[in-house]
């Protein structure tokens, strides 16, 4: 209720000062031009198409850092010898991010959609290989000793022992990653101006579109928040939660 | 292992890497307009060195950074105590801040040029809105987590409002407030190569978008290996030691491991 009361107040004063203070209209259109940006966007068919290419390129990049990612990660954490080894180059990497790759990626690539895929996808790999390599060299040896010691070959140390000791720091490996790569994606997506929704808010600027401007942004931040429900959390609650590492 | 010897390990994998990089340019497999040598590439970085273009664009993203910093942690901390003392608002505006950590960074560069055109405040406008919302969710966050003991014993022994939020609160909620402020350097940094590209014409972002147009990858590798190093030297020098000294000092994290 009482949420609902401060989404009310916001209204109405953002409503108020768009109607009083006397800037040009395009400075601060009013909510309902911004839910008329929205039914036109919507009927014109551009705002789901948009929605859609966004959507798709970060569902993407997410599958990329699960299923090559993770894996790379383990398999480079395994020997101390190699984790050692890559430690420095994936925290260098890791700290480059992904847009200022873009414009070496342009001159490679040139202007397109593969130009985007890997600038979003590179920001979301290296984070989740350097956390999972993190993960899997901080499970204390004494559960990797205990297991040999009982005589469990190779694969039961990995499967019953690093890679569940891993998975807390692969799920925060995922959120870091993905929390990059969403941003790093609506900055590409504006650079490079392949359709998408940080085109569509770069592009409605240029036009001043702002109640456009104001749309995206809202929706950006929605799907922001969809991806944290539907994929980060259940993510973190089968890991960290479970092992009992944080307690809600 | 001495100091000596883990640099050199450190920069082992490093030296690899630059040697199959040569190997490969020198080798004739990739075209120099694509990936130069190098030793293009470190010539090219002494040039822009010496005629100070470097450093300039280095002193610009670094001061657009602290002048993020410096605007918005104070207000950011201040608002967050202020609204986690109220138990009715709290839970309120919660969400709200939240869902603008959800926007932070660059998506609000289209609104910041619309309302402070290109240049320095458009950046300054977008960092600021990176920064004060991590720092002031994590205030938020961190002063309701404080137990309610800890305030009650100041109470109890005669301790007024400003003795709870200057001895319980704001210490009890530091290492979420600085976890917050690295999370929010990282978003911001990032935000700000990302923006130069677009809205200012200094900067690291700047020069390696520039250089694109000119196809001068040399130039654009090193912008990149500039911006690495320089976020690498500022989480260790700046942010791993403020954590250390908030979180290990309130003991959340043992510093044996």
């Amino acid at each position: 209720m009482a949420w609902l009361a401060v989404l009310g107040t916001t209204i109405a004063a953002w409503t108020l000062a768009s109607a009083t203070l006397p800037l040009p209209d395009y400075f601060l259109p009013p909510p309902t031009a911004v839910l008329a940006a929205m039914t036109d966007l919507i009927a014109k068919g551009i705002l789901p198409a948009y929605v859609a290419e966004s959507a798709r390129r970060i569902l993407l990049a997410a599958a990329f850092g699960l299923l090559v990612g993770v894996p790379i990660g383990l398999v480079l954490g395994i020997s101390r010898r190699v984790a050692d080894f890559f430690y420095p180059l994936l925290n260098f990497f890791q700290s480059v991010s992904g847009i200022a790759w873009l414009p070496l990626m342009l001159v490679w690539f040139g202007f397109g959609e593969r130009t985007i895929l890997i600038a979003v996808n590179y920001t979301v790999l290296f984070p989740v290989i350097f956390n999972a390599l993190l993960g899997v060299r901080s499970v204390p040896r004494l559960y990797v000793d205990a297991l040999r010691t009982l005589g469990a070959p190779r694969w039961r140390i990995v499967r019953d022992v690093l890679l569940p000791g891993a998975l807390p720091s692969i799920a925060t490996g995922m959120r870091l990653g993905l929390a990059y790569g969403w941003r790093a994606l609506i900055a590409a997506e504006m650079l490079v101006g392949a359709h998408g929704l940080g085109f569509m808010i770069f592009n409605a600027q240029n036009f001043h579109l702002t109640a456009r401007i104001m749309l995206g942004m809202g929706i950006i931040g929605l799907l922001w928040l969809a991806l944290d429900y539907f994929l980060l959390r259940p993510l973190e609650e089968s890991t960290i939660a479970r092992w009992g590492l944080v307690q809600r | 292992m001495s100091g000596l010897a883990r640099g050199l390990r450190g920069a082992a994998p490093f030296a690899v890497l630059v040697v199959a990089w040569a190997l490969l340019t020198h080798g004739g497999f990739v075209s120099g307009l694509f990936l130069p040598p190098p030793g293009d590439v470190l010539r090219v970085g002494w040039e822009l060195a010496r005629d100070g273009s470097l450093w300039i664009n280095i002193a610009a993203s670094l001061g657009r950074v602290l002048l993020g910093v410096v605007v918005s942690v104070p207000l950011a901390v201040a608002l967050g105590v202020m609204v986690g003392l109220n138990r009715r608002l709290a839970p309120v505006v919660e969400p709200i801040v939240g869902f603008f950590n959800a926007l932070s960074g660059i998506a609000w560069l289209p609104l910041a040029i619309t309302w402070f055109g290109l240049g320095w405040a458009s950046v300054t406008f977008i960092m600021f809105n990176t920064i004060f919302f991590l720092v002031f969710f994590n205030t938020l966050v961190g002063v309701r987590t404080v137990p309610r003991v800890f305030e009650h014993a100041v109470r109890t022994m005669g301790g007024g409002r400003r003795h709870v939020i200057l001895g319980v609160l704001i210490p009890g909620a530091l290492p979420s407030i600085v976890t917050g402020l690295r999370m929010a350097i990282g978003f911001g940094w990032r935000a700000l190569i990302a923006a130069e590209m677009i809205a200012t014409s200094t900067g690291l972002g700047f020069l390696i978008f520039n250089a694109a147009n000119f196809h001068q990858s040399d130039t654009i590798l090193v912008g990149i290996i500039t911006i690495g190093l320089l976020w690498l030297a500022t989480d260790r020098l700046v942010l791993q030691p403020l954590e250390r000294r908030t979180i290990e000092r309130s003991g959340l994290v043992s510093s044996a491991r």
